[in-house]
């Protein structure tokens, strides 16, 4: 296969002419800077500074976080199926997000959300990893459906204790995964925790291709496992949990972007990891413009969109992996 | 007249009495309880909705909290032997189903989003619980109301939204909130003949409102929703006025929404001009 060099360059240029492209269009029309005058232009500037941008930087985040998130977690279980949606982390940040939204320390303290969100994840990829440690591939994914579920189960259940009689009604909006009307509040609560995340997930580059090669060569190689595997849970829980918190659940990014850019940079995992993030918040940036475009009466949820498209590539995959594993 | 016919006779106006007059009233929607509140005393209700005591106005929740509540169940319904359930169209479907093969006496009301049809529903509720003239009055209070809001109305209606932070969940044509507003003197800007239609922050931005009516419901701060509400932009924007409201209690087709109609039009009489923008 052709490992190409330009791929991180050609990623960059395309995010930034997509990124700049996606301020301009919206539900209520398109912003064109040369067509905007007087008070018009006025409110234009208030729509792009408070609105347009501050949810162009969370697609960002959130898109990376994910689509890292995805590359390391496939690198650390060597299992191509592997994705935070899939492996019970965006069902922890779930369970903490409402925890705090409905108990209301989220409205007493608003660092309450992604750290709580961040708790979640934590205990969600722990209790996934635990169980699936020494398994295959369909252990790992079978103990992810299994700790998805039981997290899910427990969201229902504060959602049933909640004193708010709408909770139910609007976390399941919520659980489909948005970036509309967001603001730069939320984007500065979430942002230190996701590039905190980000940062840890990317150092363990250098671990993940030893690792590659087998646990006992990776040890051999002088790499920890033990420590390897903490970093990993806590980066993913950091960048995925806080992301989520502020998001909603919105799945698949973590298990496309890996798959998109593999193909151009090799397999080993350290390549993957910059391609990874910068495909997934292209990919989350492009599937945030065409929630918007779509000319819907509500506008379409992100999650939905990226359930729709990610989910077939998902059912792909396995067929794949049945046909080489008989 | 002999002993037995007066007895008889007495007996049978008693049981009259019970037939127009129910003495253990269940109400299976937050807005028929509304209406049973307003229409007959607390000891004649048997049950009203686990909403009511915490959604509505504050002297309607004050007041639900003296009576029983229940959830809808066809089980807790039966247990409270009702001589009347009011129920409305739409929710406790299985309830409503179990309740009418037992012969329980049952009124679906409507759910009435105008004026006329609370002149309806409220005549049809206080026939059913024997409180003609306590509806009229109700009635005849309202269009009081009504009228007053009329003298207070600008000539050019201003330009309202209800926004709550929440884009899927903004009322729009068919509505009691959209009633009421027209009525105070407002245009809803969302109002689109569907329900609700989505409507984010930024279609909120460019159609210009001058009025922002904010849903506020039972333990707000403890919503997504409210956290949206206060979106920095919303005080940036010059010009716009930014009012709460009781969301449940405008949420029901009742006379008590003239009385919201009508502190609607006193306050947006008040504001002051608006600023050129």
């Amino acid at each position: 296969m052709k490992k190409s060099r330009a791929l991180v360059p050609l990623l960059s240029v395309l995010l930034l002419v997509v990124a700049s492209l996606s301020l301009l269009p919206g539900r209520a029309g398109w912003l064109l800077p040369w067509r905007l005058t007087g008070s018009d232009a006025e409110l234009a500037r208030l729509i792009v500074w408070e609105l347009r941008i501050p949810r162009l930087l969370l697609a960002l985040l959130v898109g990376a976080a994910l689509g890292l998130a995805g590359a390391v977690l496939q690198g650390l279980t060597r299992n191509p199926l592997a994705e935070p949606g899939l492996l019970g982390v965006s069902s922890g940040a779930s369970l903490g997000a409402v925890i705090a939204i409905y108990s209301g320390f989220g409205a007493a303290f608003a660092l309450a959300v992604p750290l709580l969100g961040f708790a979640g994840a934590l205990l969600g990829t722990l209790l996934t990893l635990t169980l699936a440690a020494g398994g295959g591939v369909l252990s790992l994914l079978l103990a992810g459906a299994a700790v998805s579920g039981l997290l899910l189960a427990g969201t229902a259940l504060v959602l049933n204790l909640a004193p708010n009689p709408y909770a139910a009604y609007e976390i399941s909006h919520w659980m489909m995964g948005s970036l509309a009307d967001r603001s730069w509040n939320q984007l500065a609560l979430a942002a230190p925790f996701v590039l905190l995340g980000i940062v840890i997930l990317m150092a363990t580059g250098r671990s993940l291709d030893a690792l590659s090669l087998g646990e006992q060569q990776a040890a051999s190689l002088g790499v920890d496992l033990a420590r390897l595997r903490r970093q990993v849970l806590f980066g993913t829980a950091l960048a995925v949990g806080a992301a989520t918190a502020v998001t909603g659940t919105i799945g698949f990014i973590g298990l496309l972007a890996p798959h998109l850019v593999r193909a151009r940079v090799g397999h080993e995992p350290r390549r993957v990891l910059v391609p990874a993030a910068l495909m997934g918040a292209l990919l989350l940036l492009v599937a945030d413009i065409v929630a918007r475009l779509l000319p819907l009466a509500q506008e379409l949820k992100l999650g939905v969109l990226t359930g729709l498209t990610g989910s077939p590539f998902f059912l792909w995959l396995v067929w794949k992996m049945k046909e080489r594993t008989p | 007249m002999s002993r037995p016919l007066v007895a008889s006779l007495l007996l049978l106006c008693a049981l009259n009495a019970t037939a127009a007059q129910p003495h253990r009233i269940v109400s299976l929607n937050f807005c028929t309880d509304q209406l049973v509140m307003a229409l007959v005393p607390p000891q004649r209700i048997a049950s009203l909705t686990w909403l009511a005591r915490t959604d509505g106005a504050a002297e309607q929740r004050a007041l639900a909290q003296r009576v029983p509540s229940n959830r809808g169940s066809a089980e807790e319904v039966l247990a409270s032997r009702p001589d009347l359930v009011l129920a409305g169209r739409y929710t406790t479907m299985t309830t409503r189903q179990l309740l009418g093969r037992v012969g329980v006496r049952m009124l679906e009301v409507d759910a009435v989003q105008d004026w006329d049809g609370i002149r309806r529903t409220t005549r049809e509720v206080a026939a059913a619980v024997g409180e003609v003239a306590r509806g009229e009055a109700l009635i005849a209070r309202m269009d009081a109301q009504l009228a007053e809001a009329a003298t207070l109305r600008a000539s050019v209606p201003l330009r309202a939204i209800g926004w709550s932070g929440a884009a899927e969940d903004v009322p729009g044509e068919d509505t009691v909130f959209n009633t009421i507003l027209v009525t105070a003197g407002a245009t809803n800007i969302a109002a689109r003949p569907v329900g609700s239609s989505g409507f984010d922050l930024e279609e909120v931005l460019r159609a210009r409102p001058r009025v922002l009516l904010r849903g506020i419901a039972y333990n707000e701060d403890r919503s997504l929703r409210s956290g949206v509400a206060d979106h920095p932009v919303l005080r940036a924007l010059p010009g716009l006025a930014i009012i709460d409201y009781p969301e449940g209690a405008w949420a029901c087709g009742v006379p008590a929404a003239a009385g919201y109609a009508l502190q609607l039009a006193r306050t947006l009489r008040a504001l002051p001009a608006e600023a050129a923008r």
